[in-house]
């Protein structure tokens, strides 16, 4: 389910990161590129946490609470993800374009 | 780790619904029980119960949850009735009834009803207000 989308969002995200922005190591010593794969990561415990508690429900083992917050929780996170990702791509494309 | 508030507030809005759920829960106990006899020959009759809220503070992020503190049993005395063919009446003929007054219950399910729906107008409004927040990196 929405699961599946997010390693491709994640995964572009990271890619992109990771290649225009790899020597761009902050003082404090983690890049750009290791925040965005933590929070990739982050991210998709929060989808898989949600998948998992929508399945309990499902089942009816759950309480609807618990299973409509995570799933908003997942929602609010895909959002998140998309919208940044939207602005990477776009920031990247703008530094492509750049007249040399 | 810093919580944001908005976050917090659909987490503790999450814990008035469930505590406002196990509220429903016992009313509609009660009103389900409200004719049930004791099994045995001048045994009691169910017990009417109720429910307190407490406020629990999560420690990871400050946030006062509510939670239920306790389920009680009403102390207030049982009605009588005079039904001699029944199994649950005693020497005498009379059968003690649950102390479940049906208005109490219809005004503490309505009651429910209304802090849960408050409960969900905090869960809206917070969500809209972290997707307008999202959206302004969409311009």
């Amino acid at each position: 389910m929405i699961g599946a989308l997010l390693p491709l969002a994640a995964s572009a995200v990271q890619t992109l990161t990771t290649s225009p922005a790899a020597p761009a190591t902050t003082a404090s010593g983690a890049s750009f590129s290791d925040i965005m794969a933590q929070a990739s990561g982050d991210a998709l415990k929060t989808l898989k946490t949600a998948e998992a508690s929508s399945m309990t429900g499902l089942e009816g083992n759950a309480n609807v609470q618990q299973v409509v917050e995570n799933v908003m929780s997942a929602e609010r996170t895909l959002q998140t993800t998309l919208a940044i990702r939207d602005k990477a791509v776009a920031a990247w494309q703008q530094i492509s374009q750049t007249a040399i | 780790m810093v919580i944001d508030p908005l976050v917090s507030s659909l987490r503790i809005a999450g814990s008035g619904l469930q505590s406002q759920s196990a509220r429903l829960r016992i009313v509609a106990e009660n009103i389900a029980n409200a004719q049930s006899t004791g099994s045995a020959a001048g045994s009691d009759p169910y017990a009417r119960k109720t429910i307190t809220f407490e406020s629990a503070l999560d420690r990871a992020s400050g946030e006062n949850l509510v939670a239920v503190k306790s389920v009680g049993v009403d102390a207030t005395p049982f009605r009588t009735e005079h039904l001699p063919g029944n199994p649950a009446a005693d020497d005498k003929g009379d059968v003690k009834l649950p102390n479940v007054d049906l208005l109490f219950e219809m005004a503490d399910m309505r009651e429910a009803n209304r802090s849960y729906e408050a409960n969900l107008q905090v869960v809206k409004q917070s969500r809209e207000m972290i997707s307008q927040t999202i959206d302004l990196l969409r311009t």
